[in-house]
């Protein structure tokens, strides 16, 4: 978190995880490699090396995007977003193999720097069929490039926030850019459909996890709260939260976690200050609500980050009637300390 | 000199001037702008240099910001 950039911090499973990509690339690379030289043995080792990364880049670049989705539609999905970054980054190192070799083989032969060549060796933008892809594919290049060199969290803090998110969303140009890349080169070059109709199968499965996970938060969001009393508005029963966790209520445009840990129930902004994770979906461990995305803190009664860490989050205030959940959408100051609502035993029941 | 070459020119020496500033920037003004860095590792360091090398302009803000607070420290709020 904010202190010292020993950051988020390891453990087994994110080591288990990173050592699942490594391993399924080189399996990729190499099956790919052994399958061309049984089928196509007169293809160059450089239109090997192309394809292989090429095709094993666009898979994983599906797998990111559907990371975010996934996680909105189902939890069990989040474990995966721990470690999105290094899938990206992974992703990047094997995409420049691809670039590069590229560059290589069609543009460093001539007596053109070949940088100048990729741009002015064909310049028929007027034309589908022999659109100049190959300078598409270079912007997508630039922009995961750019996204690699900015993940780590150093630059979430030096460019703010703000700057690296909407650097970061640039990743769904980049994919259109990959998508009209593969679509205009392979009618270049390809009468296999099998390109064509991977990528539009990839395309179709995202667009529709997108729009199913935006949905179903635009219900959520959407839920209005008929009952109002004192600016307190009637959210749900005790028993629909488990102990140690929350559950999210939208309330006057304002996201809120509701937390119930140790006989009490607490409200927190549900916008974790790391990347906006969605608090409401953590848990309490040791004591302290635990963003379900990278796992930054905060402390139940007063939103702030245990020390030496000094995010803080707004706190709202809640009220127990009966078995009923009141809570009041109006934000204190982001770290203010509130004595939540006590759950006495006659409640509970 | 086309267009392309120009361009491609301008992006190189800008690169080349991110090279030499984030030697300096390393040695000099990370841990001034950025509290974070103390204590932190080599890989840390090295992870952070392509980025140093692009966007060396803003951290140069940066950094001329933090000195300007070392000699006039920013008001306290009461
Ligand atoms: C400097 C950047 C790039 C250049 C110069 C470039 C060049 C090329 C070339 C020449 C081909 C045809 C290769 C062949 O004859 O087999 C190709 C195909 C392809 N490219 Fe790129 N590309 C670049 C970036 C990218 C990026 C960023 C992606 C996606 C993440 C990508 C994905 C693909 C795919 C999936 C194919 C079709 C499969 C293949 O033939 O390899 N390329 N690219
Ligand atoms: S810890 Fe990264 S978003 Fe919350």
């Amino acid at each position: 978190m904010g202190a010292s950039y020993l950051a988020v911090g390891w453990n087994r499973q994110k080591k288990i995880y990173d050592w699942l990509i490594f391993g399924f690339c080189v399996l990729y690379l190499a099956t790919f490699v052994v399958l061309t030289a049984i089928f196509n043995p007169d293809y160059t080792f450089e239109t090997v090396l192309i394809r292989a990364t090429s095709t094993l880049a666009v898979i994983i670049l599906h797998v990111i995007l559907s990371i975010g989705p996934l996680t909105r539609i189902n939890k069990k999905f989040l474990p995966l977003l721990y470690n999105r970054r290094h899938l990206g980054v992974t992703m990047f190192c094997i995409i420049l193999v691809h670039g590069s070799f590229s560059i290589l083989q069609f543009h460093s032969l001539g007596n053109e720097n070949p940088f100048v060549s990729l741009f002015t060796s064909n310049t028929h933008f007027g034309s589908l069929a022999d659109f100049p892809f190959q300078a598409l594919g270079f912007f997508a290049l630039i922009i995961f490039f750019l996204m690699a060199i900015t993940s780590h969290d150093f630059w979430l803090h030096n460019l703010s926030p703000k700057v690296w998110k909407t650097l970061h969303m640039f990743v769904y140009l980049a994919y259109f850019l990959v998508v009209m890349h593969v679509m205009l080169g392979v009618i270049q070059y390809e009468t296999n459909p099998v390109f064509i109709i991977i990528m539009l199968t990839g395309s179709f499965t995202l667009i529709t996890l997108h729009l199913i996970a935006g949905t179903r938060e635009v219900k959520k969001d959407n839920v209005i709260y008929k009952l109002k009393q004192d600016g307190y508005v009637l959210v749900c029963d005790i028993k629909d939260i488990q102990e140690d966790r929350a559950k999210m209520f939208c309330v006057d445009a304002e996201r809120i976690a509701v937390y119930k840990t140790g006989g009490k129930l607490f409200a927190v902004n549900n916008v974790c200050k790391h990347q906006n994770g969605p608090l409401g979906e953590g848990k309490v461990i040791d004591g302290c609500i635990t963003c379900p995305w990278h796992g930054y803190q905060y402390l139940p009664q007063n939103g702030q980050s245990p020390p030496p860490f000094k995010e803080k989050v707004s706190t709202y205030d809640v009220k127990i009637e009966g078995t009923h959940v009141w809570l009041n959408p109006k934000a204190y100051a982001e770290g203010t300390e509130r004595p939540g609502a006590v759950i006495s035993v006659v409640n509970a029941e | 000199m086309s267009t392309v070459t120009v361009i491609l020119s301008a992006i190189a020496l800008y690169l080349v001037a991110g090279i030499i500033f984030t030697i300096i920037f390393q040695l000099k003004g990370l841990s001034k702008i950025d509290e974070g860095v103390h204590g932190s590792s080599w890989g840390f360091r090295i992870i952070i240099i392509p980025g140093c090398i692009v966007f060396w302009t803003i951290l140069l803000r940066k950094w001329i910001k933090a000195n300007k607070e070392i000699i006039n420290p920013p008001k306290e709020h009461a």
